[in-house]
């Protein structure tokens, strides 16, 4: 029963952590780079597409330029979509002309420069810079990071006093044996050993039960995303914890049950031999 | 080998235990401590074995002050002595067998020799054929004697016996006091507390207490002997 309230205890923020690690993977592989979409005005005419591509080109901050035009992209959307005009009811193309550019730079402010530099050209008709989604995920995953580290340090408290109250009932229901084995030469070590030994097997055992879950929740999950791909359009793929993330679970687990049952057993000990 | 140096032990609240004890204990002595009801002989033998320390004064066991000895050092200090106590002690969830391994455990001797040394110290007593048996089953005369045998399974060098035949009829306490005889005829120390003063057939020291102060303190050489 112990193992079990230990292994889905630590199984909480282990999830949790397995989650972020995944989404902090994919986010790292995104390409460090910040990007601007500009979109041109209905009514702009070639020369000012040319002017706004010359200053484009003369600013030190673009790394790359890509112009693609309304007719380009509306057929792009119509394959992706894998419909025709016909199809959605529209006779005319709604998408605008727009310039894709990357930028060498990170830096905030020179982004914002850029853009109200950009904003003030004539044909522009709305500026988006895609980068900033890549932050707000970064950060996002900072913030669950640290709840999941409070939670997490929330549940090993709980764990320390469950574990720690069981030794402690372990302590009273030994106590004869405890008080007669002080009375006949033993040492605290002798006495604190067999309550340290059953902390560490809770600790082991819970966190085998932890690991289990977690293995058992990746295969589950990719089964059934693997099942409707085709539904999702997208290939989504659960990768686990490494094996040193699973010892790290394992020797933490092992950790907690080894340090509440010798703190709790020494206390509950002492008090014993006081009270006799 | 023991010696007792103007102690005194209050417990609080109360009344002086033992009031200014002075007395010596040589080695392979038998002593019986004898005194009427509160009149100290339980916390004499507290004292001597080191379950509790005097209030004033020095008790010095082979050279050691036991007054000022460390909490760390008293378990190994506790391992020379062989306890009887008065309420036995066993432990029920254990068989005869497990009770008096206990202290072989204690000091780490292996399981081969330990086995070996239990069933010596239950034969010594009688006791061998029930050592798979629960104490609870055993009689009072019994229980005593497998108190005995995990006093003696150690080999202490003194054995300390807190009223071991206050429970028992006549049979069983001569039974028990042989067994502290023939103890002491091998050399080793046997302090025994009573409330009378059992017929010995050999040479035995006698400290009388009355209200935690001795009365007098004398040896014996018994007429038969």
């Amino acid at each position: 029963m112990m193992f079990i309230i230990i292994g889905i205890t630590l199984c909480l923020p282990s999830a949790g952590y397995l989650i972020v690690e995944n989404v902090r993977q994919i986010s790292t592989k995104i390409q460090h780079e910040a990007e601007i979409s500009i979109f041109l005005k209905e009514d702009i005419i070639q020369d000012q597409i040319d002017f706004i591509g010359m200053a484009l080109k003369s600013s030190p901050e673009i790394k790359k330029i890509h112009f693609e035009s309304k007719s380009v992209a509306w057929e792009k959307l119509q394959s992706k979509l894998k419909l025709s005009t016909l199809d959605i009811g529209i006779s005319e193309n709604p998408l605008p002309h727009g310039f894709f550019i990357t930028l060498n730079t990170l830096s905030k402010e020179k982004i914002n420069r850029l853009t109200g530099d950009l904003k003030v050209i004539g044909g522009v008709d709305n500026i988006v810079v895609d980068g900033s989604w890549i932050k707000k995920l970064r950060a996002f995953i900072y913030m669950i990071k640290v709840s999941l580290l409070s939670l997490g340090t929330l549940l090993v408290i709980v764990l320390i006093v469950i574990i720690s109250n069981t030794i402690r009932l372990q302590t009273l229901t030994y106590q004869n044996e405890i008080l007669v084995s002080k009375l006949i030469g033993a040492t605290n070590s002798f006495i604190h050993r067999p309550f340290i030994y059953t902390g560490l097997i809770y600790g082991l055992g819970g966190g085998v039960i932890t690991v289990s879950i977690l293995k058992g929740m990746v295969i589950v999950f990719n089964n059934v995303a693997e099942r409707y791909e085709y539904i999702l359009g997208n290939s989504i793929v659960l990768v686990g914890l490494s094996s040193s993330d699973y010892l790290i679970i394992l020797v933490s687990a092992m950790l907690i049950g080894l340090f509440s049952s010798f703190f709790s057993a020494r206390q509950s000990i002492k008090k014993l031999e006081n009270s006799n | 080998m023991i010696k007792f140096d103007r102690v005194f032990k209050k417990y609080p609240g109360e009344m002086d235990a033992l009031q200014d004890i002075n007395l010596e204990i040589s080695s392979g002595e038998l002593v019986f401590v004898t005194g009427p009801s509160g009149a100290g002989k339980s916390t004499l033998l507290k004292l001597i074995s080191a379950v509790e320390k005097p209030t004033n004064g020095s008790i010095i066991f082979d050279n050691t002050n036991l007054s000022e000895l460390q909490n760390k050092d008293m378990p190994f200090l506790r391992r020379k002595f062989g306890m009887i106590f008065q309420d036995h002690k066993l432990l029920y969830d254990r068989n005869c067998f497990e009770n008096v391994v206990l202290p072989l455990e204690i000091n780490d001797i292996n399981p081969i020799d330990s086995a070996r040394r239990v069933r010596a110290a239950l034969n010594k007593v009688g006791l061998l054929n029930k050592e798979k048996m629960n104490p609870i089953t055993l009689s009072g005369g019994e229980q005593q004697r497998l108190a005995i045998a995990r006093a003696i399974v150690s080999r202490p060098s003194i054995l300390i016996a807190d009223e071991p035949t206050g429970n028992l009829d006549k049979s069983y306490a001569d039974e028990i006091m042989n067994i502290f005889y023939s103890f002491q005829q091998v050399g080793v120390t046997v302090i025994v507390s009573c409330h009378e003063l059992p017929k010995s057939p050999i040479k035995y020291k006698q400290i009388h207490l009355i209200k935690g102060q001795i009365i007098n303190s004398d040896s014996h050489v018994p007429l038969l002997s």
